[in-house]
């Protein structure tokens, strides 16, 4: 996400007088997104709060979400990247042809609607979701919204956001980032970290059958995977560390049950906009917490021999440089 | 944290700006009413957050561990765990979607030293 053109909720809150949800349902899936950031909040900028924002909502099908939108495209599953192709093209005022329009499964006067609102906004903010994100063309779709949000920039201020989801995943994120240089999708099967997802992401590795153990941490693969990728959590052992007995624990060789992060565990979770929030726990867990478990493994495993044959220690940065 | 009233005997301990990490959204103004066993309010947090708060307890409802199904102590949990992700050539570090920032740190290391795989929901 190097050089995406971003901000924070806050700044939406305080600022965005134009919002679009792209492939998502914040009504159902980010219930507060609505009225504690985006749309309902009255500030010095937006006095009229909601009467102050429009919101434009992006995708293949009526969601709940419908109802708070003032404007719903609905776009024909498959064609968001054809989507925001046409409206860089037609923010730039180049030549679309009608075909190229159809394709989308909207008419003209839509989007050079919605392009001259964008345009003649004063803080415009994208949010994608998973629909956007997760379906034909991943990454690519992704990568063409923050590059039309980068090029809105010759006109007014323009922003995207990734509406993430599932607890602390935007935490994952960063501290990869932060201890690795890459987000996700990493090897050290050399002695240091390299990035190349499609060959170190979990589901191809696992299809693969390229590991030959797996630590699983606060998620369910074995719930949500497909199936060839469980089949090979159950051939090799499988260390799981939830809160419950999980889908994956039942495959897994050793669980280890830990204490609900937020709740019974105290730590810090990352939202959306990678602004970090301290957890305030309620509740004393009989269970250690994930951070004490690992830690514990990490230093069960610092008193064994190091995994290099002796001699090929890669150069590293330690005490006997 | 002051004790209230509330419609039982016993008196509520109340947490001011609690954070729910359920979604993305992370609101940290809830207001959570507990008595050190479970969670009996979670103020202006919406429907799924309130049921995040309220469905987990104090209890010890699961084994601490299980190791091939057959519970045992954490120590022991532990001991094996770091057997098997030694033995390993290539071991998968994987999830940290439901944890805290200091745990992910500790995976990254495990990774690390394991010279293994790291990777989390974001590459699904
Ligand atoms: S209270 Fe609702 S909107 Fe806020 S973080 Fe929790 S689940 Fe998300």
């Amino acid at each position: 996400m190097g050089g995406k053109v971003t901000c924070t909720l806050g700044e939406v809150k305080q600022r965005a007088d134009f919002i679009i949800y792209w492939g998502g349902n914040p009504a159902e899936c980010h219930p507060r997104h609505f009225s504690k950031y985006t749309l309902m909040q009255k500030s010095k900028f937006l006095p009229k709060g909601r009467k102050d924002r429009t919101m434009v909502l992006v995708d293949i099908r009526e969601t709940k979400s419908v109802k708070a939108s003032d404007i719903f495209l609905q776009v024909r599953p498959g064609k968001d990247f054809e989507l925001i192709t046409i409206l860089r093209a037609l923010v730039k005022e180049q030549q679309v042809t009608d075909e190229q329009i159809e394709e989308t499964g909207l008419s003209r006067e839509a989007l050079n609607d919605l392009v001259s609102r964008m345009k003649a906004a004063k803080f415009g903010c994208m949010f994608f979701g998973m629909g956007l994100s997760m379906t034909r063309g991943k990454h690519m779709n992704s990568a063409a919204l923050l590059t039309l949000a980068a090029e809105m920039n010759a006109f007014t201020k323009f922003v995207a956001m990734p509406m993430r989801g599932h607890g602390n995943v935007t935490g994952a994120d960063v501290i990869m980032r932060w201890q690795t240089g890459f987000p996700f999708g990493i090897s050290f099967n050399r002695g240091y970290p390299r990035y190349n997802p499609g060959e170190f992401s979990t589901i191809d590795v696992l299809v693969r059958g390229d590991c030959d153990a797996a630590f699983i941490i606060g998620a369910d693969p074995g719930g949500t995977m497909p199936q060839p990728a469980i089949n090979h959590l159950k051939r090799i052992p499988t260390i799981v560390l939830d809160p419950h007995i999980t889908h994956t624990s039942k495959l897994a060789r050793v669980h280890i049950t830990t204490a609900a992060q937020g709740i019974a565990a105290p730590g810090t979770a990352y939202r959306m906009d990678e602004i970090p929030m301290p957890l305030k726990p309620a509740l004393k867990s009989p269970y250690p917490s994930d951070e004490e478990v690992v830690r514990r493994i990490n230093e069960a495993i610092a008193k064994k021999p190091f995994w290099l044959p002796e001699g090929s220690m890669p150069q590293m940065v330690t005490e006997q440089v | 944290m002051s004790p209230t009233a509330s419609k039982s005997d016993t008196p509520l301990q109340v947490i001011d700006n609690a954070t729910c990490t359920f979604c993305g959204c992370v609101c940290d103004d809830i207001q959570l009413h507990h008595d050190e066993m479970r969670i009996h309010k979670a103020k202006k947090a919406c429907v799924l957050g309130s049921a995040w708060f309220l469905n987990h307890t104090a209890e010890k409802k699961y084994p601490s561990a299980l190791i091939d199904g057959k519970e045992a102590t954490v120590d022991e949990a532990i001991e094996e765990a770091a057997r098997l992700l030694h033995e390993a050539d290539m071991p998968l570090v994987y999830g940290m979607s439901n944890t805290t920032c200091e745990a992910q740190k500790e995976c990254a290391a495990l990774a690390d030293s394991l010279g293994g795989l790291l990777d989390s929901h974001t590459s699904l």
